[in-house]
């Protein structure tokens, strides 16, 4: 619903594109990189105790600011802001664990891909009906807005991105529950076994921290689809698109992007999954 | 007359039936309740053990015709207060048959207030008061201009206050905020978060107030214009000192829940990132996948918040009303 309203709220506003390099330019004169994420998707990206900002999405986008020897600030719109592309010079990339899909592709490019994650069904713990993914069809499965599971459970995610996995719908005529936010799929979740919803989508990381903070909840094996997360940073801009693609690639090589994946997820995540 | 009559306010006049009726309904309202709390324990495996729903139903029903004696020898404002304590003590019962974990709430309590700075700006209810404030301004005056502008006789201005309130008002609060957050840029003007959120609060809020101004201007009797033109005064004078003193009286009560119903819609600045009291609530619960816990923390906030503003809009009441008898 939301997505369609921001559609034609972007239909009506006449676009301008960022001229290339802008962002560059902007970058070298402010001495900071301004990095879109999210405050409350652990353990990609959450708030510490102190109000700090943790997680492997921030930990990488820290990287990258360090590498193009300038500041790093994280700023954090709604999710559905990020997607809509045409930032406004308001932050330069979105380091947010973005999928890279067909769609999204038409208003954001996807310079570098930095992780690969496996999304998972999750149940509450009390469930007995559902054991593989396929168990859940026709059922009221609960996700976040605007998130690729909204594509995937009507059987059209497609992926833009070099070296993507072909889709497999396991999940057929589902119950589409979207919520504000992944987070509140898992707190519907939470509620009991069929109360509100009876499975949620999120990914495997973040199903496994939600389990060890206490959730009551089953992840269902194996893992729905495998995809890549990458990099998106505002429409026609090639010179920064290169930029951080060649920083990614050398995170790579070096062992960086490794050692932070192991660091938050306790697994590489950083090479493709065979399935 | 027996003593207990007296807890009937003179306005409201009970038909002795349903006197009698009271403390039945309100022993199913209470027994229902801590019934339902008591599931809602046992269902949660937090307390366990059916002798203790027993107790709790018990002990609630012997606390509702305690509360009924003792309500039926005080007066009016005792009892309401009596009342006021019942009310909160079965919402807080409520609240606690929920699954929480309270140190959640008081480890962030610090943040939602907004006691600390973030990025040297303020944040949670702090930054919800900021931005409430601001917009309460630029709405009134905002409101004043179009309740002006729609009551005037220039096309133009009339045209111009009419398409204002009509727009804002005939459009969800949420695109406004989008539309400037995203729509402006276009243009070449980039607004971040806060600034943005307030002036979408001050439109459409300026919307809603410029129509309760109007009414109160408008309720003002024409007896006191025509009085003031026959003594000389010019028409900025009549405006300024006869009519508006007079329509603020009117519009206080409903301009006051104007700016209570401010104060909660400021969370949908959240959306833009700002991190005000909705958004650390989310932030900080999320964190630890424990999202009831700040959210009930933050509702907590905002109704102290509006408790004050109430507060405050009865003592401008009675200050503003001071003149009325004289007025009439």
């Amino acid at each position: 619903m939301k997505t369609t309203l921001f559609a034609s709220i972007l239909l009506v506003l006449s676009a301008t594109a960022a001229s290339a390099g802008a962002v560059l330019d902007r970058i070298e004169s402010a001495r900071k990189l301004v990095i879109a994420t999210d405050a409350a998707y652990p353990p990609q990206s959450f708030l510490d105790k102190d109000g700090v900002m943790k997680g492997f999405d921030v930990d990488v986008g820290t990287e990258i600011a360090k590498r193009f020897g300038v500041s790093v600030e994280f700023v954090t719109p709604t999710w559905d802001l990020v997607i809509a592309g045409r930032w406004g010079d308001r932050w330069d990339v979105s380091i947010g664990s973005m999928t890279p899909t067909e769609q999204r592709s038409t208003v954001l490019d996807f310079p570098s891909i930095y992780y690969y994650v496996a999304h998972v069904l999750v149940v509450h713990k009390d469930n007995t009906t559902i054991n593989r993914p396929e168990d859940a069809s026709g059922k009221r499965i609960g996700i976040g807005q605007g998130e690729s599971y909204e594509r995937y459970l009507a059987g059209n995610l497609v992926l833009d991105a070099v070296g993507a996995q072909r889709i497999t719908y396991r999940i057929m005529g589902a119950q589409v529950q979207a919520f504000e936010g992944n987070a509140m799929a898992l707190d519907s979740l939470k509620l009991g076994d069929g109360v509100r919803i009876d499975a949620a989508m999120t990914s495997l990381p973040t199903a496994l921290a939600a389990r060890k903070a206490g959730a009551p909840i089953r992840v269902i094996e194996p893992p729905v689809y495998h995809e890549p997360l990458a990099v998106a940073i505002d429409k026609n801009d090639p010179e920064f698109g290169a930029r951080l693609k060649e920083i990614v690639a050398a995170m790579r090589a070096d062992g960086t992007l490794k050692t932070l994946s192991l660091k938050w997820f306790g697994a590489d995540l950083t090479s493709p999954v065979q399935e | 007359m027996p003593k207990r009559f007296k807890m009937w306010p003179k306005l409201i006049v009970m038909p002795p039936v349903w006197e009698a009726w009271l403390p039945i309904l309100c022993l199913v309202v209470v027994s229902v309740a801590a019934g339902i709390s008591a599931m809602a324990f046992l269902d949660h495996g937090a307390w366990g053990g059916s002798t203790t729903a027993n107790l709790i139903v018990g002990a609630g029903i012997l606390l509702l015709w305690g509360n009924y004696a003792v309500l039926t020898c005080c007066d009016f404002s005792r009892s309401v207060l009596i009342i006021y304590l019942d009310l909160f003590i079965l919402l807080v019962a409520f609240v606690f048959a929920f699954d929480l974990k309270y140190e959640v709430i008081f480890e962030n309590l610090p943040a939602l207030l907004g006691l600390t700075l973030r990025n040297g700006f303020l944040q949670g209810a702090a930054l919800t008061l900021f931005v409430c404030v601001a917009s309460i301004i630029a709405a009134t005056l905002l409101a004043l201009l179009a309740a002006l502008g729609k009551l005037s006789r220039r096309p133009t201005l009339y045209a111009v206050a009419t398409f204002y309130i009509s727009f804002f008002r005939g459009t969800p609060l949420m695109l406004q905020v989008m539309l400037i957050f995203l729509g402006l840029p276009q243009l070449g003007i980039v607004l971040s978060a806060v600034p943005a959120g307030i002036i979408a609060l001050s439109l459409c809020y300026g919307a809603y107030m410029a129509e309760i101004l109007r009414a109160g201007i408008e309720a003002v009797p024409r007896g006191q214009t025509e009085g003031a033109r026959s003594l000389g005064l010019s028409r900025p004078q009549i405006l300024w000192l006869i009519v508006i003193p007079q329509a603020t009286r009117l519009v206080i009560p409903p301009i006051g829940s104007q700016f209570i119903a401010m104060l909660k819609d400021s969370s949908l600045v959240s959306i833009l990132g700002a991190w005000e009291l909705m958004y650390i609530a989310k932030a900080y619960g999320r964190a630890e996948f424990r999202n009831m816990e700040t959210l009930i923390a933050a509702a907590a906030i905002y109704w102290v918040l509006s408790a004050i503003m109430e507060f405050g809009q009865s003592r401008l009441e009675k200050t503003f009303s001071q003149g009325a008898l004289m007025t009439r």
